[in-house]
């Protein structure tokens, strides 16, 4: 494409986003707000995804006691547990112990706990190393068969419900996503169709002299690139607060809860938004122009 | 006659979708540097003819090669090419009202990306050609409909056509600005281009003595070398 060309591609643009500058808000609006709630889900899903990575990838077992299993049979308990196939290592924790890590995990919220009084329902527990992640689940069947064993946990179970809960929001969000992207491209493809009546004669012209339909469609294509560039932008950039300070809050409160780095996340759930909305853009231009290129 | 056919239609038929038949079964030849005058009544198919030699209308059955290209076998992306060989001017101008003298004849440049370099010479050498060269700033509504279709006539011709196609040119005007109008018209002829020119306009052809096409319920009724009208206006 010569340099020329693009020139005139760009002026022409310009021109024209300031002609229907309101209907330019109202399709980078449209653009924006559908693109945030795209990001959104786009964020979510894959921090349940990560989240369930980190569950499956551990390797521990809490073993629980029965209540009424003393320090000597404990002991037993203790031996079966290390001629386990797989099992690494073997830590007891006592309930007093589970109660005051509860406590520091609770931290801020701890007085919770106030209504508990001196009980303490937490039981006697070890926890149990495997060496590889394929092992966890045969070790804790074999443990619970142990005597005094009340129950052998491993992030099985949370990972299931994690699993569904990530599996309604793909539907959900797909769902979600393919209506606003009809809504975003029949807006666009509005906008253009106005820049497009306003020139038709323009564009009967530059058939009658022998104009491709390429050179008449690139100014149309790249406004409407330029209204999904804006829109993404928009997007992106309220994205990134949003997640910047939920991430403070759940450091903040559930320390525990492994959420993605911000970088590069954030880069590239930008990246992707900013994609979307341009092809997007494009698309929707690009449909309310063929009618006028029939000359 | 030995030039180069520029306009060659056998047994050309248009139909069109509503059933209406514009054309049946016309042959003409057209050759280089022939001025040639299609007349007839309205409705008779002149404006089909004169459109299916930029492709704007396709015909439904025949051979028609228009600067030795088969119009109807042609890729649509290949129209264009085929139009930046034929200059076309029609009754109403068809000016971009927004730009000026000077940027409605060299946007038919920009739009084909003709190299920049050339633009300027080749835009003064047609506003010379039309006589308009100190009006080259003016926007249209300040021109004269004469100079109006002076600046069209210029347009059609800044990218060197092979063939002129007018449709009824001076339709809108006065008889003495449609003398200027085919002062201008017989000068590019006489540089060599093919002019093809459907009117109505009797005084025009009878004066000019040039070849005749009269078309009249789709058919060619009448073909003469150096005719009149033959029409009683």
């Amino acid at each position: 494409m010569k340099v020329r060309t693009i020139e005139y591609y760009i002026r022409e643009v310009f021109i024209s986003l300031r002609r229907n500058n309101w209907m330019s808000v109202a399709s980078i609006g449209t653009v924006a707000v559908s693109l945030f709630i795209f990001g959104m889900f786009l964020m979510m899903v894959m921090n349940m995804n990560k989240l369930a990575e980190n569950m499956e990838s551990q390797v521990q077992i809490n073993v629980y006691l029965l209540d009424k299993v003393d320090r000597e049979q404990a002991r037993d308990i203790e031996k079966d547990l290390k001629e386990i196939e797989g099992v690494e290592s073997v830590g007891f924790v006592t309930k007093d112990e589970a109660m005051e890590r509860f406590k520091d995990r609770l931290g801020d919220q701890k007085t919770l706990l106030d209504a508990l009084d001196e009980t303490n329902p937490l039981p006697d527990s070890f926890e149990v190393t495997v060496t590889n992640p394929d092992l966890v689940k045969t070790a804790a069947e074999k443990m619970e068969k142990l005597d005094g064993v009340e129950c052998a946990k491993y992030g099985q179970d949370v990972m299931e419900h994690l699993f569904e809960i990530t599996r309604l929001l793909r539907i959900f969000g797909f769902t979600l996503m393919l209506v606003l992207a009809f809504a975003t491209l029949f807006i666009i493809s509005n906008t253009i169709r106005l820049t497009v009546f306003a020139r038709r004669k323009e564009i009967a012209i530059m058939k009658y002299v022998g104009a491709t339909d390429w050179f008449i469609r690139w100014p149309f294509v790249m406004e409407g690139m330029v209204l999904g560039l804006f829109g993404s932008i928009i997007a992106a950039m309220v994205l990134r607060t949003a997640y910047t300070a939920m991430a403070e809050k759940v450091y903040d409160t559930l320390a525990f809860f492994p959420l993605i780095p911000e970088q590069p996340f954030l880069t590239y759930i930008t990246i992707v938004v900013v994609i979307s909305g341009m092809v997007v853009g494009a698309i929707g231009s690009a449909v309310s122009i063929k009618k006028f290129l029939k000359v | 006659m030995g030039l180069k056919l520029m306009i060659h239609m056998k047994n050309v038929t248009k139909v069109y979708e509503n059933g209406a038949v514009a054309l049946n079964n016309i042959n003409v030849d057209i050759r280089k540097g022939e001025f040639v005058f299609l007349v007839g009544s309205s409705g008779a198919g002149k404006s089909t003819f004169i459109k299916m030699l930029f492709r704007e209308v396709l015909p439904t059955s025949g051979i028609l090669t228009v600067n030795g290209r088969d119009v109807i076998r042609m890729a649509n992306k290949e129209v264009p090419y085929l139009r930046r060989s034929l200059g076309v001017i029609f009754q109403d101008y068809r000016l971009l009202p927004e730009k000026t003298v000077y940027e409605n004849i060299s946007f038919a440049m920009q739009v084909i990306e003709a190299p920049r370099r050339l633009m300027q010479r080749s835009v003064n050498s047609v506003l010379d050609i039309v006589g308009l060269r100190d009006k080259y700033k003016c926007f249209p509504h300040q021109l004269s409909g004469g100079e109006q279709q002076r600046v069209a006539i210029a347009r059609a011709i800044v990218n060197n056509p092979s063939i002129v196609i007018a449709d009824e040119p001076t339709g809108n005007l006065d008889p003495e600005t449609s003398w200027g109008i085919m002062d201008i018209f017989q000068r590019i002829n006489a540089a060599g281009t093919t002019i093809v020119m459907a009117t109505h306009d009797k005084t025009i052809v009878d004066a000019m003595q040039r070849r005749v096409i009269a078309i009249e319920d789709g058919q060619i009724v009448r073909d003469e070398a150096q005719g009149g009208y033959g029409y009683e206006s």
